[in-house]
């Protein structure tokens, strides 16, 4: 009995700590297939050959709200989205926590606030969100045509809550999807990600 | 008059001392849903002059906390802003040591329950016994458990003003005990080091025991220099404690700074203020989110095909025209040739060429392993290198001008005489390589670019490619005689010629020594001079041998010409590369990635240029572009700051800066429009005055247009 529960903790550890070893710009992005908050599936996979967006969200973490409230994160999306850039939007709070979130309520909630990503991926045992050693929210990822992570990290280079933060700062998200668009290297591939703690559900 | 204000000073003292007078004097508080913070000041009055300590004492909720300089994963610093009387100044925040939070998989660095945050304040000289000195704080802090809360709070306190030496300092709890937190400085000798990928912090006392320490963790003051929530294994031996820590998004730092907290089997713990250079690099292999190099869409096809049109293009570049001159010339000459040796001796030249650029592939892959970048034109960043090709440019021209005229010499680097001219051909063709590669010709770069970022088999497979478009036309030469008729006739044209190709041999020894100066110094010229002395006199030597001493002279002329090289082994070393300052030439400064950064922090567009000596394409770039007066007159009137960087020398700097546009080799002109966030634009490699002014046009053609 012993012995067993042993092993099992070793592989659960075995499964669980390398899992959040962060992805490495320059190299392919990490796959994954997840639910959708309209109920479908969707592949990474599937979507070689568009550049992909992520985008760790929790729709009541006072940096999020910001970003939003400030019609930044949205004109983000917009601008993107127009270009054919595919924008899922990630949510890896767990039940019980703070932005945890049902599909319907993840549409009302886009709704409401004018939101405009390509999906709303629901990660609420954090499968998608330890993969990519999600830490924050918002925390950004940038995917290329070719499928390769190009980008990772913060929304803009001011780590704030305030808005007057915006205008002075560098949104890294724009930034690297027009590198990719001229067809240059990315910038600051990596920078550091701001936002409230992702809470994972054990 | 004076006995009454001194009266009332005294009064407004003693009333202040007596502190529970005026509680909101002493103290400012505001709460909030999760913090109650105060202003507290270690004295009760200032003195015109003095530096008195306040503090920022935040009680928080039970499970909640705030953070540290260096927040962690993520979360937020507190900050404070200060609103002070005129001439008073506010130091940084003094932190004490933070406590490591784990929540899941991310770790934050904190404080939990109760943390006090102090700071300075230096008192100006022109304040009045009997004023009020003010101090106001604006605290901004990130508070969290399960959620955060963004929250600030504005906090008051004014103290009165007595005069010198009147002044009581307090003691209170709160900053006696933010005091005692406070890392100690100096107190152990620290270094830091990178090997096998980890960071190894090393406080080596001499005095630590494994049976006093229990545990031992340490708090980078900058976000993303260390794993924050990787174990940090401890060793401790001999006296030495040993953290090994890993590398984590950010740069490594030139220095390791930070906090070591060693908690003591015996309860307690001591904080270390940690400051140490940091020695070592990271592998290339395994450096985290190595940036970007070469995010370059081109496809292998691609980079082949464009190595291949490079190679080809060489062949017009200066370096290498002369060479390539005088083997069709000899072929002319041999345009009777039997179609067999011909096409052995296109395929000597390409196999020359090839061995060449198999081995310059070898050695940037050599480096690579090694962890160092090379770059296109890397053998000219040796100046030994540099003088034995000098050497042999001027023996060539020797051979050129018809000073050495025995047999089975460099003159016959052009000639076929039988079968043992195969091997000159397959000379030839190495020369060919070697002396293209100071050019850098359009298509190159990108496909170089990509090469180096390539595994081995891609990265030799382009080198190949671009020497086989190098050896084509003369290949295509052997091949298909016929095109040789849209040459003139053979006739004694072809002897002239041949002399006068001798002029760009000499034309580029001296520019090789011209390069050699910059490199190696004066006594580096004056060696390399002598040795060409040394070769024109065992030229002369051989050329004189009569048969009766033949065998003499032939003996001293290789010993000759072994002296001329043994001067470059004496007397060429590497100079230390020269500190690149803008005070030798006022138009611009060198390139440094921080030089870089900030200028663009400070708004002003920058015109980058990356060059070295050997680079001819660079030089010419510069001559015929970037130092025309039209041009220098647009970069000041838009205020463009230039910025060149040489890579003469090898430069790690330059290196990577080249890599983050994809880049080889030099030249590169990057143009930063100004705004810190701006594109760059990456400007062709070969120059015009128009190029250049329409690629900087763009941000004030308003004013160019006038």
């Amino acid at each position: 009995m012993l012995k067993k529960m042993i092993a099992t903790a070793a592989i659960s550890a075995a499964l669980v700590l390398p899992a959040f070893a962060s992805p490495e710009v320059g190299k392919e992005a990490p796959a994954f297939t997840a639910r959708t908050a309209d109920g479908k599936t969707i592949d990474l996979k599937s979507l070689r050959g568009k550049i992909v967006v992520l985008e760790w969200t929790n729709h009541e973490c006072p940096y999020v709200r910001m970003h939003y409230n400030a019609n930044n994160m949205q004109s983000t999306q917009k601008d993107a989205t127009g270009q054919g850039v595919v924008w899922l939007q990630i949510i890896s709070s767990p039940p019980g926590k703070q932005g945890f979130v049902e599909g319907l309520e993840a549409i009302k909630v886009n709704t409401d606030r004018k939101a405009v990503p390509t999906h709303t991926v629901l990660d609420p045992d954090g499968k998608v969100g330890r993969l990519y050693a999600a830490q924050t929210t918002p925390h950004m990822y940038v995917i290329d045509a070719k499928g390769t992570l190009v980008y990772k990290g913060g929304i803009d280079s001011i780590p704030s809550s305030r808005p007057d933060s915006l205008p002075k700062a560098v949104n890294y998200v724009r930034e690297t999807l027009a590198a990719l668009a001229a067809n240059k290297p990315v910038p600051n591939p990596s920078t550091r990600p701001y936002g409230c703690t992702i809470h994972y559900g054990s | 008059m004076k006995s009454v204000r001194a009266l009332s000073v005294a009064i407004a003292a003693a009333l202040t001392l007596c502190g529970a007078v005026l509680p909101l004097r002493a103290a400012s508080i505001a709460e909030t849903k999760h913090v109650t913070a105060r202003l507290i000041a270690d004295t009760k009055a200032v003195e015109p002059g003095s530096t008195i300590t306040v503090a920022v004492n935040k009680r928080i909720l039970a499970k909640w906390h705030t953070y540290w300089q260096n927040p962690g994963d993520a979360g937020m610093a507190t900050t404070i802003a200060w609103k002070l009387p005129d001439g008073a100044s506010a130091g940084e925040i003094q932190w004490p040591a933070p406590k490591r939070l784990m929540v899941g998989p991310v770790a934050n660095y904190g404080y939990e329950d109760e943390v006090t945050l102090l700071t300075q304040i230096k008192v100006p000289d022109n304040i009045r016994a009997g004023d009020n000195f003010p101090i106001q704080a604006v605290v901004d802090w990130l508070v969290c458990e399960e959620i955060c809360i963004p929250e600030q709070v504005t906090l008051d306190l004014s103290l009165p003003v007595v005069a010198k030496g009147m002044s009581a300092g307090i003691s209170t709890r709160e900053i006696e005990s933010a005091r005692a937190k406070l890392p100690t400085e100096n107190a152990w000798p620290f270094s830091a080091s990178v090997a096998n990928n980890k960071i190894e912090l090393v406080a080596a006392s001499g005095e630590i025991k494994s049976a006093d320490i229990a545990s031992a963790q340490f708090f980078a003051s900058e976000w993303g220099v260390i794993k924050h929530a990787a174990d940090q294994p401890l060793r401790i031996e001999n006296g030495k404690l040993s953290l090994s820590l890993e590398p984590y998004e950010a740069k490594l730092p030139k220095s390791l700074r930070g906090v070591l907290v060693v908690s003591e089997r015996n309860g307690g713990a001591t904080a270390y203020a940690v400051e140490a250079p940091l020695t070592g690099t990271l592998s290339v292999a395994q450096t985290p989110s190595t940036p970007m190099r070469a995010v370059s869409d081109v496809g292998l096809l691609t980079a082949l095909l464009f190595a291949f049109l490079g190679g080809i293009i060489l062949n017009l570049m200066p370096c290498v025209f002369p060479v390539l001159s005088i083997k069709v010339l000899s072929l002319v000459n041999h345009s009777r040739m039997g179609y067999r040796q011909r096409h052995m001796h296109g395929l000597a030249y390409t196999g020359g060429v090839l061995a060449c650029f198999a081995i310059f592939a070898a050695i940037v892959l050599a480096f690579k392993a090694g962890g160092a970048e090379l770059g296109w034109g890397f053998q000219f960043q040796s100046p030994l290198f540099v003088m034995l090709l000098a050497y042999l440019m001027f023996a060539v021209g020797l051979s050129q001008s018809g000073v050495i005229s025995f047999g089975g010499s460099l003159s016959r680097l052009g000639a076929y005489g039988g079968n043992d001219g195969y091997g000159m051909s397959f000379l030839a063709g190495g020369l060919a390589a070697v002396v293209a590669t100071p050019c850098t010709a359009p298509f190159m770069a990108t496909a170089l670019g990509f090469a180096v970022s390539q595994p081995a088999p891609i990265l030799l497979a382009i080198f190949v490619a671009l020497g086989l478009g190098l050896a084509l036309p003369y290949l295509v030469l052997c091949y298909f005689p016929a095109l040789l008729r849209f040459l003139p006739r053979p006739g004694p044209w072809m002897e002239r010629l041949k002399q006068a190709l001798a002029f760009p041999m000499y034309a580029t020894a001296i520019w090789l020594i011209w390069v050699l100066a910059q490199q190696a110094g004066a006594d580096a010229v004056a060696a390399a001079l002598a040795g060409m002395l040394l070769i024109a006199f065992a030229a002369w030597l051989l050329s004189s041998a009569g048969k009766r001493w033949r065998l003499a002279n032939y003996g001293a002329a290789a010993a000759t010409l072994l002296l001329a090289i043994a001067l470059g082994f004496i007397f060429v070393k590497d100079a230390e590369a020269p500190q690149q300052t803008a005070s030798s030439n006022p138009r611009y400064e060198a390139f440094t990635p921080t030089r870089l950064d900030d200028l663009r922090a400070q708004n002003r567009p920058v015109f980058v240029n990356l060059t070295a000596a050997w680079c001819i394409t660079c030089l010419v770039n510069e001559r015929v572009a970037l130092e025309r007066a039209n041009v220098i007159s647009a970069f000041e009137a838009a205020n463009i700051a230039y910025l060149k960087g040489d890579w003469t020398h090898r430069d790690p700097a330059i290196t990577a800066m080249l890599a983050k546009f994809g880049r080889n080799g030099v030249p590169l002109y990057v143009f930063y429009p100004a705004g810190a966030s701006s594109e760059p634009v990456v400007l062709p490699q070969i120059l015009t005055p128009d190029i250049v002014l329409r690629e900087i046009g763009q941000t004030k053609s308003a004013r160019i247009q006038n």
